[in-house]
């Protein structure tokens, strides 16, 4: 058996480094004086919108079910 | 991907009862607040590039003038719009730190004002000229704008206060929905790879998994706009207690005296001047007449603020005494304006520049996308007839099915 805290951190490593990600990338440009830290912020907060674009599978959505 | 094994320990029952609290929270969390969710993420689209929108429709024209060019004395733009409004009395002067603009407002009264809103008048100037820039139109001709429409959808339903507290609730539900969402999305996706959206199983399915993915990227975003929303519904509120609390306290030394009249006043410039002697860090942006609904009968309310990134965002109040013009005192931000304060550039994405307003924009179509979804999988469930929920897969179904599976 697989001890639970593998399945635990396969399933939650994703959202959490996500989570952690945009909670830096907001508060980098409300608190960093521009420059290096608003692009730091621009790419942190861009992380979540690409697994977005990655893993949206647009085409299929509007497919009608394809398994009968 | 489906072959791995689980293992738990929570007995039997226990597990699937938390998991049916939890989908009741998230169900009737979400009924009640997507529909206002909805309206709210699609004008708060616009309102993200309010500033851009409103120099598109307006561009601003001024004068060019060198930067160190010098500002026009405030009492000369209060004289002026005293002048242009002749039995008024002049409300609020707002100078900005950002154009070269000085906005005088004017109302019949102070009672009037508290009445209608809508009887307000201003004056914009060229701070640096002393020009007119633009005059509010006579009430006959006022239309309502794009963005103030927009801004009224979003913040109250045009209901005003009642309203402002009713977003602000459902915007705590959004928060509730979120939070019971991301257990439940631990439940569903228990065996499934990060990402997984199921394209070989039903439509309803293949939303399911994308509700859940696209909800649970977005989790952090929608939880800090979510909770600054509901934050900053209740500014009104929170407003109203400094007022009664703070301010009261520190002019409590001039209550019983005679309120001073119009022309009693001391110089406006001057107020401007003794504020930024005593806080040399800040700039005063704003400064209010005696007799609002925020400060004092017998004080001028300025507000100043820092000239960092952060403390651009952090204002200090100064009372100065109407008709002496001495300071009477910087009045302390409680901590529960400061979260406030705090809560604004987080709600409105506009303190990292374009890219970052995009990014906002981006990520409130997600989250029109993880409402819809919501709202499509539940109407989809209750269209089912009874008979057909054996043959297709269902979300309960689903969860029934990974429990059983687990335990």
């Amino acid at each position: 058996m697989i001890p639970r805290s593998s399945s635990f951190s396969r399933q939650w490593s994703w959202p959490f480094g996500l989570a952690v990600l945009t909670m830096f990338g907001l508060l980098s440009a409300l608190l960093g004086e521009g420059g290096i830290w608003w692009w730091l912020s621009w790419t942190a907060l861009t992380m979540p919108l690409l697994v977005v674009a990655r893993y949206w599978p647009l085409r299929r959505l509007f497919q009608r079910k394809s398994r009968s | 991907m489906f072959s791995r094994p689980v293992a738990r320990t929570t007995t039997p029952g226990h597990a699937g009862g938390r998991l049916r609290k939890l989908q009741w929270v998230h169900k009737w969390s979400s009924i009640v607040c997507t529909t206002f969710l909805l309206i709210i993420c699609v004008t708060g689209l616009p309102l993200i590039f309010a500033e851009e929108i409103s120099d598109l429709l307006n561009p601003p024209h001024y004068a060019e003038l060198p930067a160190s060019a010098p500002r026009v004395n405030l009492d000369r733009l209060v004289a002026g719009a005293r002048h242009l409004y002749p039995g008024q009395i002049v409300t609020s002067i707002f100078v900005d730190d950002d154009e070269p603009q000085v906005i005088i407002s004017l109302a019949p009264s102070w009672a009037d004002l508290k009445a209608d809103p809508r009887s307000s008048r201003f004056v914009r100037f060229d701070g640096r000229t002393g020009t007119v820039l633009e005059q509010s139109k006579p009430p006959a001709q006022q239309r309502q704008t794009f963005l103030g429409l927009m801004i009224r959808l979003h913040v109250d339903l045009f209901a005003g206060l009642p309203g402002e507290l009713f977003m602000g609730a459902m915007a705590l539900l959004f928060v509730a929905a979120i939070v019971s969402g991301v257990v439940l999305y631990g439940s569903f996706t228990r065996k499934l790879s990060f990402g997984t959206v199921r394209a070989e199983r039903s439509r309803r399915a293949r939303w399911l998994d994308l509700h859940n993915l696209l909800g649970v990227v977005t989790l952090a975003w929608a939880l800090v706009v979510g909770i600054t929303g509901a934050m900053n519904e209740l500014s009104t509120p929170l407003f109203a207690l400094w007022q009664q609390t703070d301010v009261a306290a520190m002019v409590a030394p001039w209550k019983g005296k005679a309120p001073p009249d119009q022309i009693e006043l001391s110089s406006v410039q001057a107020a401007f001047d003794t504020t930024q002697r005593a806080l040399p860090e800040m700039t005063a942006i704003s400064l209010t007449f005696p007799g609002g609904q925020l400060g004092s009968p017998h004080h001028y309310l300025l507000f100043t603020k820092g000239r960092t990134q952060l403390t651009g965002r952090l204002f200090s109040p100064v009372l100065i005494d109407a008709r002496t013009g001495r300071l009477t005192a910087v009045v302390r931000m409680p901590w529960y304006l400061r979260a406030l304060e705090i809560s604004r550039p987080l709600h409105f994405g506009d303190y990292g520049g374009l890219p970052l307003k995009i990014i906002w924009a981006l990520l409130d179509l997600v989250t029109i996308v993880v409402l819809g979804s919501g709202l499509y999988l539940w109407l989809g469930k209750r269209r089912r007839a009874p008979s057909e929920i054996g043959t297709q897969l269902d979300a309960d179904i689903e969860v029934v099915e990974l429990l059983e599976a687990a335990e």
